[in-house]
């Protein structure tokens, strides 16, 4: 058993991960936001799990966006935003947000790539969230159940494991398995693949990989441990794949919150609440987009979000500023 | 060679010059047969080098036996990191197995924590903890590739400084396949608390409490 020492470069707190504007999710509601932070000339920086891991990233053919006759696909809009907010002085990374302290004056972002620290967070993540779990999974959470395959990989080594999704992230995880399982089980809910298509290849490619397509995972069964799966294929019966670990990437409908962990007020339906200025309940936290399930679910809605909390957010960083002078 | 590449070293000696407190670290190792002894002693080598406030002392496991029983180290490679100089204080921080990938940012931490000497709790957890008459013991059973598990880590190391009851380990999963087995550890972080209660993932402090609430009650 080897692995990288991997201390270098990565989870060091430094003066180069400070930032005025931290912006967590990269979509309409977030990009526009950045191109207006980083247009007032505040340090911005934008945190994205990838172009199409977000419901427009996924979203095929566009037509009705003002000023962009189309059709075009959500991933390319995103793509011309993105570079918008580049042009004028934005950072886009791809990482994972794992974790976030935000109730002090300075908001401390924990991301794989390392430690990020912000005067004001604008939360744009969305809310492809799941909006409930599968019978077992709950139960079986931490005894075969994961939601993290670099962190739990090594835990099913020769064995033969699940990964249930079908995003980036659920074929990158699947990818990443491959170094420890014997075999993994790709679970995909719908006919195709939805991932970048090198992605895909590199799936297809790999001889430890089967995938399922067009089946529903029903069930994780185990007494104690998972032992198999219940997987429904859309033709044909229910059938048992004996796995130890099943790797749950699954996505839904829900504002995805859970990486707050409870430190920002929501509504009953789990939906961030936000004054006018698209404040949240936290000074300097800002949310926009569909994680506020207060309006239609629209790429130009979610960006005049954005463009409400950049604008807010610029008051709230200056303003502070200002005040420090008038107080010396 | 170096594991520390000049970047990082760069980064740590600008963020060790905020050092306040002096900070010990205390490394048992042994001359064969353990896994990841030489770069684990060799890490906190390069970090004591960095800073005159880290100070660092290496023992054998076998040879020190007396002293590893004063710390209650069990198992190697183990990483004490404790107060320093003469007032100095060991509040029960430990780190079994390589403190390597996203461990290493919560090995800064604790130095950094260490040294300020504040564990910056909440005042529930604060309160509690100051009452605490039970020891408790935690586990916290990491890969070096798991980004959540630094934050169930330093949460343990937090509680650890707050009070003498608390004695928190960092438990290296991979090392030490025969307590993931004894724990049942298949996915991490993984905290086992006392032995008894088991919390899974990177819980916030409450959720926390609820669960070291819940061990101290089995105990009684």
């Amino acid at each position: 058993m080897t692995f990288e020492l991997n201390i270098n470069g990565f989870s060091l707190d430094n003066q180069a991960n400070d930032y005025d504007v931290i912006i967590i999710g990269g979509g309409p509601a977030g990009t526009t936001a950045a191109i207006y932070t980083a247009r007032s000339e505040l340090r911005t920086l934008v945190i994205d799990k990838g172009l199409t891991a977000g419901a427009l990233g996924v979203t095929s053919k566009i037509s009705n966006y003002p000023g962009v006759p189309g059709p075009i696909s959500g991933a390319k809009l995103v793509e011309i935003m993105r570079e918008q907010a580049e042009s004028f002085g934005a950072t886009f990374i791809t990482d994972k947000v794992v974790g976030l302290m935000v109730d002090g004056e300075q908001k401390e972002i924990i991301a794989g790539t390392g430690n990020y620290r912000a005067k004001v967070v604008i939360l744009a993540t969305g809310a492809m969230g799941r909006t409930s779990t599968v019978k077992g999974e709950e139960a079986l959470l931490g005894r075969g159940v994961s939601y993290c395959a670099t962190c739990d990989g090594a835990f099913f080594r020769d064995q033969d494991v699940a990964v249930i999704g079908n995003n980036d992230e659920a074929l990158e995880e699947a990818l990443f398995l491959t170094k420890y399982a014997q075999t993994v089980h790709l679970i995909v809910p719908t006919p195709e693949l939805k991932a970048r298509d090198v992605l895909a290849y590199e799936v297809a490619e790999n001889p430890k990989i089967k995938v399922r397509l067009a089946t529903r995972l029903k069930e994780i069964v185990g007494n104690g441990r998972v032992e198999h799966i219940l997987i429904h294929p859309r033709q044909g019966e229910p059938e048992t794949v004996p796995v130890t670990g099943a790797f749950v990437y699954l996505q839904g409908s829900q504002p995805i919150t859970d990486f707050l962990m409870g430190q920002l007020a929501t509504t009953a339906e789990g939906c961030l609440v936000v004054d006018n200025d698209m404040q949240t309940s936290l000074p300097g936290v800002f949310a926009v987009g569909d994680l506020l399930c207060t309006h239609i679910k629209q790429a130009v809605v979610a960006a005049s979000d954005g463009v409400l909390a950049a604008v807010a957010a610029d008051k709230y960083v200056n303003g502070r500023k200002k005040a420090v002078v008038d107080w010396g | 060679m170096s594991l520390l590449n000049q970047d990082t070293r760069d980064q740590l000696t600008e963020m060790f010059a905020a050092l306040q407190k002096p900070v010990k670290m205390v490394v048992f190792t042994q001359e064969f047969e353990c896994q990841y002894c030489q770069e684990t002693r060799q890490i906190a080598e390069e970090l004591a080098s960095l800073s005159d406030k880290i100070s660092l002392e290496v023992y054998d496991f076998v040879k020190h036996k007396a002293l590893a029983d004063q710390y209650g180290v069990d198992k190697i490679p183990a990483t004490v990191i404790l107060e320093g100089g003469q007032n100095g204080k060991d509040f029960g921080i430990r780190y079994y197995g390589i403190p390597s990938g996203y461990e290493f940012s919560s090995l800064i931490h604790d130095v950094m924590m260490v040294s300020e000497g504040d564990p910056q709790l909440s005042k529930e957890m604060t309160d509690w903890l100051a009452e605490l008459k039970t020891p408790v013991h935690l586990q916290v059973f990491v890969t070096p590739t798991c980004p959540y598990c630094p934050q169930a880590v330093l949460l343990a190391h937090r509680l650890a400084m707050a009070s003498d009851m608390v004695q928190a380990d960092m438990v290296e999963a991979t090392e030490f396949p025969h307590l993931s087995n004894k724990y049942h550890v298949m996915g991490v972080p993984r905290t086992v608390i006392n032995e008894t209660v088991f919390q899974e993932g990177a819980a916030p402090e409450l959720l926390l409490l609820d669960k070291l609430k819940e061990a101290v009650a089995v105990a009684a």
